[in-house]
């Protein structure tokens, strides 16, 4: 179509063109690269166990297995593990998102000596190991009596995660400082202003805040590996460890559904909250 | 009733700040206003103060105190060594070994991550039509959890089942072992490169806020595209890589999901990791869980956090005069 206006063989429109062939060549190849691993997950979890034994390899499925999805279910108790993960990650999620806005709201638009060396304590313990604390806080919930429970969670979600109290700090700061003084003047404490005036402004961040800690908690592995027995645990762990049949060998395809099965739910919540998520990402990042 | 419990904890905390509030006016010295805000400071700032004193302070105190004993778990005689479980350390090769291993593998794996994810930004940065579906794709793979990831790539990689060993045999090569020694590394690093969506988002946000004139300008001048791209592009991007940097080589060091997954998804247990794989968080690991020994083990853990401090320090300090910022970076984007 755009040929008509200008002379298709000229050299510069040849080379634009050729200049875009490669361009969307590179970047359709690239992303087949990016899909591929997902994509040979779900084949695999659709394949029958002697498909993934032979040489040479089945690229697809004679028969789409699609009842693997099924046997996934019904070999585990995936509901009940998923259950176990929805709660872990809701409860924590909803905590920590508060807390983070409650201690991101005083960062925001309140100050005391000290406050800036606080600040500082705060964005440098972003980059602490969080590997390294956990195996010693690990020893001590053991002492506390709270391996086993959620109790954990509740604790971590109560004192805030960094990250996000940066999140809220760096929106909390944006806005009009008119906002809280015509408050104070009402005789509205500060508690009052965070929850009626800031709160409320904020779902953004808040709905970002709430996938983002959603999504680290239905990922963790090693937190519930090391905290819950084997009923309590979550999906992570139940994914990784239970796909194992009555002989001790591993049942792959099955094993590959149910990962396809662990793994969509995130993809879905990313999907639907994709733009406050990339914000919330980009933000952080460029400090 | 966990729910409850929370729910009523939240709820607290406004009414607590209110109290406050009405203490300072019940004040009769009028200029309370300041230490009103003072008082609310620390009432706002007090979850994450007291959070970080209990959940990592003192965790990471512990493990000091730990670190000076020979603590199992188990044995009721445990005792001061004073430092004794460092000197062990020193003097077995396993330390340094898997040490080398990790060092090795931040080496590798971050600078490969950040030029994989800045270059997929800048391919995607041009102008090309349905970019916001090259992006989300690009970048799903980045929120696919740990374990997700470990299957997917144990299930590319197997001897038999794999597409990998598939292409290799289409093409008459033969097929390899890559979840075995010596090609596990290159298959750790191939899991870690799937997500170079994170740097790639990013990295975009920069690239955007690179003003479009500077660009022009250099064009105008007869620069060239990767000449652009060096002078301009890299050099305004520098504070995101450099975040991208100490933060990757702190996430390296603690990566532990992509070399448990190989063995545990046969026959389990962390012996049975590539030797190739078996770096220091999973020497830690070993230490900790399989042999229990939980003093030694939290000498290993304060010696891996001293380096971290140090590394990151030197990263900073290497390139404080090549970072630009062209902003305060306390100033509000």
């Amino acid at each position: 179509m755009t040929a008509t206006s200008l002379n298709p063989k000229s050299p510069a429109r040849v080379r634009i063109r050729a200049n875009r062939l490669v361009l969307y060549t590179v970047l359709v190849a690239v992303t087949g690269l990016f899909v591929g691993p997902f994509g040979w997950l779900v084949l695999t979890g659709l394949k029958a166990p002697s498909e993934l034994a032979a040489a040479p390899v089945h690229w697809l499925p004679a028969h789409f297995h699609w009842h693997n999805f099924t046997d996934a279910y019904r070999l585990i108790d995936f509901l009940g593990y998923a259950r176990n993960s929805l709660i872990i990650a809701t409860v924590y999620a909803t905590l920590v998102t508060l807390s983070s806005a409650w201690v991101g709201f005083g960062f925001a638009r309140l100050t005391a000596p000290g406050r800036k060396t606080l600040f500082g304590i705060l964005i440098g313990s972003m980059m602490l190991p969080q590997m390294i604390t956990l195996l010693p806080t690990y020893l001590i919930f053991a002492k506390l009596g709270m391996v086993d429970t959620y109790w954990p969670w509740v604790l971590w979600g109560l004192s805030s995660a960094p990250y996000l109290v940066f999140l809220f700090r760096q929106f909390f700061a944006g806005l009009p400082r008119e906002l809280e003084e015509a408050a104070i003047v009402d005789g509205c404490g500060y508690g009052g202003i965070f929850w009626r005036i800031f709160l409320p402004q904020s779902w953004p961040v808040l709905s970002a805040s709430f996938v983002i800690a959603f999504t680290w908690t239905w990922g963790d592995y090693i937190a519930p590996q090391l905290l819950l027995s084997t009923d309590r645990s979550t999906l992570a762990v139940a994914v990784m460890s239970t796909y194992v049949s009555s002989a001790g060998t591993p049942v792959t395809n099955l094993q590959a559904a149910a990962s396809v099965m662990y793994v969509v739910p995130i993809l879905l919540i990313f999907l639907v909250a994709q733009r406050g998520f990339v914000a919330g990402m980009s933000t952080s990042g460029l400090k | 009733m966990t729910v409850n419990q929370m729910s009523s904890v939240a709820d607290r905390r406004p009414g607590s700040t209110a109290n406050a509030g009405r203490a300072g006016s019940a004040d009769r010295t009028e200029p309370s206003m300041t230490t009103r805000r003072h008082r609310a400071f620390y009432m706002f700032t007090a979850p994450w103060i007291i959070g970080f004193a209990l959940l990592t302070i003192a965790p990471m105190a512990y493990a000091l105190w730990l670190s000076f004993t020979t603590y199992d778990g188990i044995s009721p005689n445990w005792h001061y060594v004073g430092l004794g479980n460092y000197r062990e350390l020193l003097n077995d090769s396993q330390t340094w070994d898997s040490l080398g291993r990790a060092g090795l593998f931040a080496v590798i794996s971050v600078p490969l991550s950040i030029i994989a994810g800045l270059g997929l930004a800048v391919l995607i940065n041009r102008p090309v039509k349905a970019r916001g579906l090259f992006r989300t794709l690009l970048y799903l793979p980045a929120v696919v959890p740990p374990v997700g990831a470990g299957i997917a790539f144990k299930n590319l990689f197997d001897q038999n089942a794999g597409a990998a060993n598939g292409v290799l045999t289409f093409f008459g090569f033969d097929a390899i072992g890559w979840l075995a020694d010596p090609y596990a590394r290159y298959v750790l690093i191939m899991t870690v490169l799937w997500a170079a969506g994170n740097v790639m988002i990013i990295s975009l946000a920069g690239l955007q806020d690179v003003p479009r004139e500077l660009h022009e300008a250099a064009r105008i001048d007869g620069a060239s595209a990767w000449r652009s791209f060096r002078s301009i592009t890299v050099p305004l991007l520098s504070p995101v890589l450099l975040f991208q940097t100490v933060t990757g080589v702190i996430a390296s060091v603690q990566t532990i999901m992509p070399m448990l997954l190989a063995p545990l998804a046969t026959t389990g247990g962390l012996t049975t990791i590539p030797q190739s794989n078996y770096t220091y968080m999973i020497h830690v690991f070993s230490e900790y869980f399989a042999l229990g020994r939980y003093g030694y083990a939290s000498a290993l853990l304060w010696v891996l956090f001293v380096l971290i401090l140090i590394a990151t320090g030197l990263i900073f300090k290497f390139t404080s005069g090549v970072v630009f910022y062209n902003v305060d970076p306390e100033a509000k984007k």
